[in-house]
């Protein structure tokens, strides 16, 4: 449904995006996730023919996306990363503007308008003017305005980046709907959780390259090997009798807090070096916690480079 | 094909009801396009005392000038500041149909005053000699200017007042040595090459002679030129914008 070869794109002397590759299929969410600057709106916008990359090409349902934006973008939804409906006109009035320019029958429009204002909790305010809405109304109203064609493929550069928890999880459950409904959707995201909910795969792009992509489960294995042991003693400890944990494992000392970051594997080991400080020491252990690695810190570390 | 084309169209009139719907009753709009050449008419008006005829054929010439070319400018840097350029450009349009649609409101907005301005004169008792030739210089002519005015919106800012003030730095000089107020041959003679080269100096001659019967170039050569002008200026616009454009996202 949607491909991408090889984009190619810098502004300047800065590389926005350098060599991405990817495609998607019918029916699939996928996540791009990654940090701030690391391309992801530069590469959906040039794959909905926004910007010409410098090399390389784009495909939307077998349409070359600069050859022929009009055929391509006929088949898709956007809602940019920054945009705005019209402040000036009425929520109505912003969804029949953008029927009109996918030359859908007025009936359709009128239909499927009702039809997205209801799901989306906006049909009482449709003649209020867009300026009187809130970020979080603003934002549900781009999504019905980017529904209002019906298209296969949906394109959300951080659908849900400034909503609090409750807009959030309408946005989403309204994108997991959308999957049900057979919709292919290719979102960004710098939220790793929200990724790993929604994404059927993800691919993790820094310094504009994909440097890991599959499902979130995938990652979470192939990336997840270490696990973190938290220990809480009755008693502060000097950090130095810790030194011969420090030469295997990353530790981490914070008064009776102490954290050991090993591989699974590793994990007898580390246990009963533990319990061999607390014997010596005569100390006695309060709390434990032994965690695998979130989705957030397997992120941190292939975006680091680990 | 056809089929291909009357989208385009309905695209490029659905862009435009919303550029009239959001713009024609902006204040610049109405500053620029309306206020602005009345009082420059009535500056001028007070100073001299013109037959009534003339008086209808300057406040014509420059308010279909003004009017035309006062939406153009503000619009690309209003909805990039309002964030709407990127949203509505990912729709199945291109650019030249966001500017069409753009020049297609600024055009009517010229045509609009200017048919309030005829009617306002017939009431008075001043009729043109050839009320076709009129309307077709106020269509041509409106879409000549509001091309030029769209070449402001090129300006790399995305504050309106400034594409207004750009706009109305180059727009007011040119009412001067355009034959409006003043016809070109009592110009100082080093003011007539310059004349030469306004776009406003051949729809005011247009008007002066369907008015007062007082032309410096014959129907023919007016209207000519005004095409010319407005290919060129079509052209160099839309080319300009679209290279601009892409930086406004
Ligand atoms: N129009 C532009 N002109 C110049 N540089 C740009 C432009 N757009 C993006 N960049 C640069 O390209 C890089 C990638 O930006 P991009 O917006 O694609 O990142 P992003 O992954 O979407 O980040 P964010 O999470 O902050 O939205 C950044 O270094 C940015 O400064
Ligand atoms: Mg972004």
């Amino acid at each position: 449904m949607v491909e991408a070869i090889g984009l190619y794109k810098s502004f300047g002397s800065v590389e926005a995006v350098r060599g991405v590759s990817f495609s998607v299929s019918r029916g699939e969410i996928f996540g791009l996730l990654g940090p701030n600057g690391a391309g992801k709106t530069t590469t959906i916008r040039m794959i909905t023919g926004l910007l010409r990359p410098d090399r390389g090409r784009a495909f939307i349902m077998g349409i070359d996306v600069h050859r022929n934006p009009i055929g391509a973008r006929s088949h898709i939804g956007v809602v940019p990363e920054v945009s705005n409906p019209y402040v000036d006109l009425s929520v109505w009035d912003n969804l029949v503007l953008i029927g009109k320019l996918y030359c859908i029958p007025k009936e359709t429009i009128i239909e499927r308008g009702k039809f997205l204002l209801e799901e989306l909790g906006l049909y009482d305010r449709r003649s209020s003017k867009a300026k009187t809405l809130s970020k979080g109304m603003r934002r549900r109203l781009l999504l019905a305005m980017a529904l209002i064609s019906d298209p296969e493929i949906l394109f959300l550069d951080e659908p849900t980046s400034g909503l609090d928890v409750f807009s959030a999880r309408k946005i989403r459950s309204m994108i997991m709907g959308l999957r049900r409904n057979g919709k292919t959707i290719v979102l960004t995201t710098h939220n790793i959780d929200e990724a790993g909910m929604l994404c059927d795969r993800v691919a993790i792009i820094n310094k504009g390259k994909i440097i890991a992509e599959g499902t979130p489960d995938d990652l979470r294995i192939r990336y997840g090997k270490y696990i973190e042991i938290k220990v809480l003693f009755d008693n502060s400890i000097d950090s130095s009798v810790l030194n011969e944990l420090r030469d295997h494992y990353n530790v981490t000392c914070d008064e009776k807090w102490v954290t050991i970051i090993c591989e699974k594997n590793e994990l007898d080991e580390v246990l009963d070096k533990i319990m061999n400080i607390k014997h010596r020491l005569g100390l006695r252990i309060k709390d434990l916690h032994i965690e695998s690695q979130s989705f957030e810190d397997i992120f941190v570390r292939i975006v680091r480079g680990e | 094909m056809v089929a291909c084309i009357s989208d385009y169209l309905k695209k490029i009139w659905a862009l435009s009801i919303k550029d009239m719907r959001l713009y024609y009753f902006k204040g610049p709009t109405i500053v620029m396009g309306v206020f602005m050449p009345m009082f420059l008419w009535l500056a001028f008006m007070i100073g001299s005392s013109p037959s009534i005829g003339s008086a209808v054929a300057m406040l014509l010439s420059i308010s279909s000038f003004f009017a035309a070319s006062s939406i153009t400018p503000v619009i690309l840097p209003w909805e990039t500041r309002q964030k709407t350029l990127e949203m509505i450009l990912a729709r199945p349009i291109t650019i030249e149909l966001v500017l069409m649609g753009t020049c297609l409101a600024s055009m009517l907005y010229g045509v609009f005053i200017s048919l309030v301005i005829i009617a306002i004169g017939i009431f008075l008792g001043v009729c043109p000699a050839n009320i076709p030739v009129l309307i077709a210089s106020i269509l041509l002519s409106s879409i000549c200017y509001s091309f030029m005015g769209l070449l402001f919106s090129a300006i790399p800012s995305d504050v309106p007042a400034d594409a207004v003030l750009l706009s109305s730095v180059v727009r007011m000089p040119l009412i001067f040595i355009s034959g409006v107020f003043v016809p070109i041959n009592r110009l100082p003679i080093l003011m007539r090459p310059l004349s030469y080269v306004s776009p406003l100096t051949y729809y005011a001659d247009i008007i002066n002679d369907l008015y007062i019967g007082r032309s410096a170039f014959s129907l023919g050569i007016d209207f000519l030129v005004l095409l010319l002008f407005t290919i060129i200026l079509g052209i160099f616009t839309i080319e300009t914008n679209r290279r601009t454009i892409i930086k406004r996202l």
